[in-house]
């Protein structure tokens, strides 16, 4: 109940912080044709580039961030990358590639859901064969026959982006342990989310979650997170390459894909 | 007067046409050129990633993504300082797209739409096809009133990958540096 009530007061304060802050995401660029003087070639792109200066004030958490960030990153190389290459080692690609499709489709609920919650009708309708053939026809989910042979699409939908989708800006840019980047809108988006996520504990009458406990959800969340980075090792490393500061390059990166997620 | 405006609409509708259907065949032509010299196993890696830039540097405009990331800062430097940051950058955006070419495999390019937005401005989106997935990337091209030497007509000034442009990421990390530090300490981060 506690959880409730905070978590409904938390909404509506970035329903007010968060529409300030929501500059990142693109303005369709004025049509008008303007004069162009050679030397001042940098004001003809001004409506595309200048926009984030008023986002970037607005980092009351950076303190924090940059230490989660540094924190994270530790993490990941030391402790979650060698656990990780040893899983590569031992269960072999495909094996590991099922695992991952067998945890995609249990989230079917999540993802029917927020098709739903943005009028995307269509796409829910998909997800939902998907979901039908492959636990059928795909054994439990461990195979992709939906894709492979019947050419439906999966549509990823959360409730951060059901919530963008209907206007709510972002809100601060919040790191999370473990998680990675976040902002205010998609971390609380989460709550929501596990009422039909069924590899989540939410409570206990709640049928959807095959989890008994937060311990064992916990568990089962951090497996599937190391089956997913066991398919993408080195992409973490690749990316860090064209880092200049990584605490501002992820957050960028976070925000600016999830501004095109929502935009789709 | 109606038939020659309409003429002269029909001219100009059909000048545009021609101007995307010249990058269409551009962007074919250069992805090609790129593909074959990765297929093409005579060379060393090195000599790979050499050939490679050589052939894509025409149509970017690293100048200007180089100042586009620095933003209002650009302006205030002084001449020596912003030829030594061009330099840095431009050799910074090679070493990182010959990061690239390496991990490079068997994706396919292909073109989803050219988009002509402005007199000056075109946007071209693609997608990279690899097995499991397809990534939509976006090239943002402009076209300089003086068509500049060894260089093509259009030019690109940002690449959308996933919806995250490259200008804007660079943008905010410089940002960041420059908040705290000189150009000085930015230049050495990206040495």
């Amino acid at each position: 109940m506690i959880i409730r009530a905070i978590y409904f007061i938390l909404t509506i304060s970035i329903l007010f912080t968060g529409c300030t802050n929501n500059s990142y995401i693109d303005k369709p660029s004025a049509n008008t044709e303007q004069s162009i003087t050679q030397d001042d070639e940098l004001d003809e792109f001004s409506d595309e580039f200048e926009d984030e200066d008023i986002e970037e004030e607005s980092d009351p958490f950076r303190g924090y961030n940059v230490f989660m960030t540094n924190f994270n990153d530790g993490f990941y190389i030391h402790v979650f990358d060698p656990v990780a290459k040893g899983y590569d080692y031992v269960l072999p690609e495909g094996a590991r590639k099922s695992i991952k499709n067998f945890f995609h489709n249990l989230t079917y609920p999540v993802r029917m859901v927020n098709n739903i919650l943005q009028g995307k009708f269509e796409n829910a309708g998909e997800e939902t064969g998907r979901f039908i053939v492959n636990t059928t026809v795909g054994i439990l989910g461990f195979f992709d026959p939906a894709k492979e042979h019947f050419k439906l699409k999966p549509h990823n939908e959360d409730f951060g982006q059901t919530l963008g989708y209907w206007g709510v800006g972002s809100g601060y840019h919040i790191v999370l342990p473990f998680f990675g980047p976040s902002n205010m809108r998609d971390m609380l988006s989460m709550y929501p989310d596990s009422y039909v996520n069924p590899i989540v504990y939410n409570n206990e009458n709640n049928s959807i979650n095959l989890t008994n406990s937060t311990d064992e959800s916990l568990m089962l969340t951090a497996y599937q997170r190391l089956n997913d980075g066991s398919l993408k090792l080195g992409d973490y490393e690749e990316l860090k390459k064209d880092a200049v500061e990584l605490y501002p390059f992820l957050k960028d990166i976070y925000e600016q894909h999830r501004a095109k997620l929502i935009k789709e | 007067m109606i038939k020659k405006i309409l003429i002269l609409a029909a001219l100009i509708f059909n000048l545009n046409a021609t101007e995307v259907d010249d990058l269409n065949l551009t962007f074919t032509n250069k992805t090609n050129t790129v593909v074959d010299i990765v297929k093409c196993k005579l060379f060393t890696s090195e000599e790979r990633n050499d050939k490679i830039i050589e052939a894509i540097t025409p149509m970017f405009d690293f100048q200007l993504m180089a100042k586009l990331s620095l933003g209002k800062k650009w302006k205030s430097l002084n001449e020596t300082k912003q030829a030594e940051f061009i330099k840095l950058y431009v050799h910074r955006m090679k070493k990182s797209y010959s990061a690239k070419i390496d991990k490079y495999t068997d994706e396919t390019i292909i073109i989803n739409k050219i988009t002509q937005i402005k007199k000056t401005r075109i946007v071209l989106n693609s997608s990279l096809i690899s097995k499991d997935e397809k990534v939509e990337v976006i090239y943002k091209y402009h076209k300089p009133k003086k068509q500049i030497e060894n260089k093509d007509k259009w030019l690109v000034y940002d690449v959308i990958i996933a919806g995250v442009s490259i200008v804007k990421t660079d943008k905010a990390q410089f940002k960041a540096v420059l908040r705290e530090s000189s150009i000085e300490t930015l230049m050495d981060k990206i040495r």
